[in-house]
């Protein structure tokens, strides 16, 4: 995966924690998923670094945010699989919500002409 | 909270975790792989591919790990088990490191502690600044009366300080308020004769004034302080004793209040206790018994008459005063200087104006400094000497850490290159430097400890009433630790930022080749440096040390003109136990001749002073034939049997024997330095002395004796007046010192002598029992222990400077293996192998000498006072340090040397 990607976007900090629990808001995945997820559902623009991955994967485990359990992946070998606990919902849904007011404050003070819309 | 448990739990799964992490990316790095291949990869390379992609995996393990738990605390046991590791690796390096460290700290933090006490401490009272000291400037040396307090002194800028006042001047302080708020005064009475309950014994007592312990700010542990009701003449007779005596005596300070005691067998009542911590006002004395002022007409008749107190002419009170507040020293002296001299004018009109003394105040927190002067000096030198042994300990520690990181030049590359966060093994080699500083710290505070104790062992050195008190010294050891500590941090931390730092794959590449960088020569250099200095600096104590064992030889070998072996001597003062002429010369004389009955003992004497060691008595003398001049003379008044008891030959006529008693024609006995001088060749015989008025020539000369030294050991023997002290030429009888010539150790003598004189009278107690030799000793207790303390610090020096060149060369041979097997491969015998190596060690103490040498030249003209018989350059010091730095140098250097001529060519080569 080292094809030029001209506007692949830096992630900003903070925002993987946010990205991997709306991540498995779908459903339980495992890492390899989640970081493919992100990279496809941003149209690549963003990709996530395997040395950034896990250690936020495990930070968040360890804050109680998200849960683990050894499951057989869709290709019959054994993996890990990281699913939203009742905590990282709640911590989902505050984030998201400021980020959502953060976005939007973005937008006002960035393109004033559109606030009509 | 609940965080925390699940940290806790998992720090207990760590095995598990460690396994499943490794699953986990292993898995990842699979479906990465798969997912190359489905795009067209073959299976390597899609593997290959996905590795990199995933980059660093330990980094990330490390990484992921750090979420898991208190990493920090983690690495932090780690880097301790790791450094523990290192260093039991490697004992003798680190044993030598830790040791050296807390010796350097462990010396340095007693001297410092000495020092604290000594010249630092304030007294313990309260606003010990507001506090200030009163004394007299005069151009000329020269005092009449009585001082028991050491504060009377030449000023090293010109002139003479006295520090006691005639009573009038007191008063003329007490009258001046508007700068102080109290005025008090204070002189020592010496040791009295105390009678608690029958039992007797010898007490230092103080004479203060009434506003003594109300101006200083004392509360009492018991009763009440005297106050100024108590000192007046005529007053009831009260006396405050001491916190410790009242414990020892009384049991307790509440039972000590109201009780009835005899001092020189005068009634006195206790009125109440001092506080613990309270000494009184000069740290060299610590006083058991404090009395009121007024109190010495009736214990120093001797001394102090009812007229004293109007006497102008005759100083004896030691005054302190409070500032008022706002009020400083100066402006205080600014005030008092003006009705001083106008005073002084008047209380001595036949003083020369220029004479007259001039008023100086100085701050008093501190108290009296005569004991500071004593010791400062010696203990400047001394913390010296263990300054540079801490820069010796130091210079080690530096050069050890220095060796050791550049070996560990390749084991850091190697860890860089396996995904080490450059900060994480920083952080592990400040690890081991902080590990090595703290336990290096830890042993220091016990030599500390330890230390203090031999310090005041050997500065007391059998004085029996050594008044230092000297404690660990926390904040001096915080200094010392944190010095070494830096060291240690320093030391570890530049070679490991350097050796973290930048591209590290030259250094991987760089096998045991012997072939130094150019960042690995500098080191080297460094290290050079280090050791050089260090045999510089181990010269200097080397020749301290030399310097001041010459001295101690010098001072024993000194010839004393009497024999000190075998001899008992003890003082006894029947006056102070109420003894009037003329019985107390019958007493004195009836135990001299009870205690020569004593089995075992081959003579007694008595006499006014020990010969060495406990003062003495001159006046100027008037002889016959030399008109009305005056010789400075120095006087012994003894009794019978003195010169064969203490085998001091009779050159001519005959000794003072038991017909010279009180009533018989006055005669005297005189040394053959005074013959000399007032009779030249004539024979001194029937000739006549006198030293008074009274007594212009009224003794005559009956015998001549050989020369002894007399009070002082450093000094030749100075013409000598032998008196009989029955006869009472030389004023009335006062305390005696007894001289026992016994078989065998005089010292088994004491219980049988302390029995007999109990016997005598029970009133009487016994003091300064001692040998003569250990008079002598005492004496020269300051040359005893700088002897002694330089040479431990002279073999401590020396073992730390050989450690140290010991353990660089053995790692310079250590680098060098492969470079010796080539040239022994290539025929070098093993004997210029030897040589190569002990030529380095020889240079680099060559270089240390030529450094140390013109060093101790300096620096040893700083101790020119310390030093008898001999000059600060002494060549034999000199050449001793020299000789043997070089011998243990190149001791300490030939192990390294033999071990590199053992090295087998094959076996080093095949290492490459």
């Amino acid at each position: 995966m080292n094809k030029k990607a001209p506007s692949r976007i830096e992630l900003m900090q903070g925002t993987l924690d946010l990205l991997i629990l709306r991540t498995l808001l779908a459903g339980p995945s495992h890492g390899h998923a989640i970081a493919k997820h992100i990279q496809r559902a941003s149209e690549d623009l963003l990709q996530v670094e395997t040395g950034s991955l896990y250690p936020a994967v495990h930070r968040l485990e360890a804050k109680g945010w998200i849960g683990d359990s050894w499951d057989l992946s869709d290709k019959g070998k054994r993996a890990r699989f990281y699913r939203l606990t009742a905590l990282g919902r709640k911590q989902l849904v505050a984030e998201h919500s400021k980020w959502q007011a953060f976005s939007r404050a973005m937008g006002l003070i960035l393109d004033p002409v559109e606030e009509g819309q | 909270m609940k965080s925390f448990f699940r940290k806790l739990a998992w720090l207990t799964q760590r095995q598990a975790k460690e396994v499943e992490l490794e699953e986990e990316l292993q898995f990842h790095l699979q479906e990465e792989a798969g997912e190359r291949e489905a795009q067209g990869l073959a299976g390597d390379a899609a593997l290959q591919a996905a590795q990199r992609e995933l980059g660093n995996l330990t980094l990330l393990k490390e990484d992921t790990r750090a979420t898991w738990t208190w990493i920090f605390v983690e690495q932090f046991i780690q880097d301790i088990r790791y450094g523990l590791r290192a260093m039991a690796g490697n004992k003798a390096f680190t044993a030598m490191a830790i040791l050296s460290l807390a010796l350097g700290i462990g010396a340095n933090t007693a001297i410092f502690s000495f020092m604290d006490s000594i010249l630092l401490r304030s007294l313990p009272v309260p606003d010990p600044k507001s506090l200030v000291i009163l004394s007299w400037h005069t151009p000329h040396r020269g005092m009449h009366g009585t001082n028991r307090h050491d504060n009377s002194y030449n000023d090293p800028n010109g002139g003479f300080v006295g520090g006691f006042f005639a009573y009038p001047a007191f008063e003329l302080f007490r009258k001046n308020d508007s700068v102080f708020s109290t005025v008090f005064g204070y002189q020592g009475a010496g040791e009295l004769n105390l009678s608690i309950r029958g039992h007797a014994e010898l007490a230092e007592t103080e004479y203060v004034s009434g506003d003594y312990f109300p101006g200083l700010g004392i509360p009492p542990a018991a009763g009440r302080l005297i106050g100024p009701d108590d000192d007046r003449a005529g007053a009831p007779a009260t006396a405050v004793v001491s916190y410790a005596l009242s414990q020892k005596r009384f049991g307790g300070p509440a039972n000590a209040q109201g009780q009835s005691i005899l001092i020189n067998n005068h009634p006195f009542t206790v009125i109440g206790v001092a506080p613990p911590e309270f000494f009184g006002a000069d740290p060299d004395s610590s006083p058991d018994v404090y009395v009121p002022l007024h109190a010495n007409l009736l214990l120093s008749a001797q001394d102090y008459m009812a007229s004293t107190y109007l006497d102008p002419y005759y100083d004896w009170v030691v005054p302190m005063a409070r500032l008022r507040p706002g009020v400083t020293a100066k402006q205080a002296q600014a005030a008092l200087a003006g009705p001083f001299y106008a005073w002084a004018r008047t209380a001595d009109p036949t003083r020369r104006a220029e004479d007259t003394p001039t008023l100086v105040v100085r701050e008093g927190a501190d108290g009296l400094d005569g004991l500071r002067r004593t010791y400062s000096k010696p203990l400047y030198v001394l913390l010296a000497l263990v300054g540079l042994i801490l820069a010796i300990a130091c210079a080690n520690i530096a050069n050890l850490l220095l060796a050791r990181a550049a070996a560990r030049k390749r084991e850091i590359a190697l860890r860089l290159s396996l995904g080490a966060g450059r900060f994480r093994i920083i952080r592990q080699l400040l690890t081991e430097s902080v590990l090595l500083a703290v336990l290096g710290g830890a042993l220091g505070i016990a030599f500390a400890v330890w230390g203090i104790r031999f310090l005041t062992l050997l500065l007391a050195n059998g004085s029996e009433n050594f008044t230092l008190r000297a404690e660990l010294n926390w904040h001096v050891l915080a200094v010392v630790a944190a010095l070494s500590l830096f060291t240690g941090v320093l030391f570890g931390l530049t070679p490991a930022l350097q050796s973290t730092h930048g591209d590290f794959v030259p250094a991987l590449k760089e096998l045991r080749t012997g072939v130094a960088g150019g960042r690995g020569l500098r080191r080297l250099g460094l290290s050079r440096i280090l050791m050089v200095s260090q045999i510089g600096v181990t010269l200097l104590i080397l020749v301290a040390s030399g310097l001041f064992l010459r001295t101690l030889a010098n001072l024993a070998s000194i010839q004393l003109g009497f024999s000190r072996e075998h001899v008992l001597t003890f003082q006894i003062n029947a006056r102070q136990a109420g003894y009037n002429d003329p019985e107390i010369v019958t007493f004195y004389d009836g135990l001299r001749t009870q205690l020569g009955a004593i089995p075992g003992v081959r003579g007694v004497s008595l006499s006014n002073h020990s010969l060495i060691g406990t003062g003495t008595s001159g006046t100027g003398v008037i002889v016959s034939g030399s008109g009305s001049e005056r010789y400075d003379s120095s006087i012994l008044t003894i009794g019978a049997d003195f010169f064969s008891t203490m085998q001091v030959p009779i050159l001519s006529g005959r000794a003072i024997d038991a017909r010279d008693r009180s009533g018989s024609p006055m005669v005297a006995v005189v040394s053959e330095a005074f013959a000399k001088r007032s009779f030249g060749d004539r024979s001194p015989l029937g000739e006549h002395l006198g030293m008074g008025q009274e007594c212009a020539q009224c003794i005559e000369i009956v015998g001549v004796a050989a020369n002894t030294l007399y009070g002082n050991l450093k000094k030749p023997s100075p013409p000598t007046i032998y008196l009989p002290f029955a006869q009472g030429a030389w004023g009335p009888v006062q305390g005696m010192y007894y001289e026992l010539r016994t078989v065998g150790d005089p010292l088994n003598y004491v219980n049988s002598v302390r029995d007999l004189v109990q016997r005598a009278d029970q009133r009487l107690p016994l003091s300064n029992v001692k040998t003569q030799g250990a008079w002598i000793d005492q004496t020269i207790n300051q040359e005893i222990a700088f002897a002694r303390l330089t040479t431990a610090f002279a073999l401590l020096a020396l073992a730390i400077a050989c450690i140290g060149l010991y353990g660089s060369m053995s790692y310079n041979v250590a680098r060098r293996t492969s470079e010796i097997g080539i040239r022994m491969a290539l025929g070098a015998q093993r004997h210029r192998v030897v040589w190569m190596v002990l030529r380095e060690v020889i240079l680099l103490a060559a270089a240390g000498l030529a450094i140390g040498v013109p060093a101790a030249l300096t620096a040893s003209k700083l101790v020119r006072s310390f030093l008898f018989g001999m000059q600060p350059n002494d060549p034999l010091a000199l050449t001793g340090a020299a000789v043997t730095l070089l011998t243990a140098a190149i001791l300490s250097g030939y192990l390294p040397a033999r071990n590199a001529s053992l090295i087998d060519p094959m076996i080093s080569l095949r290492h490459e």
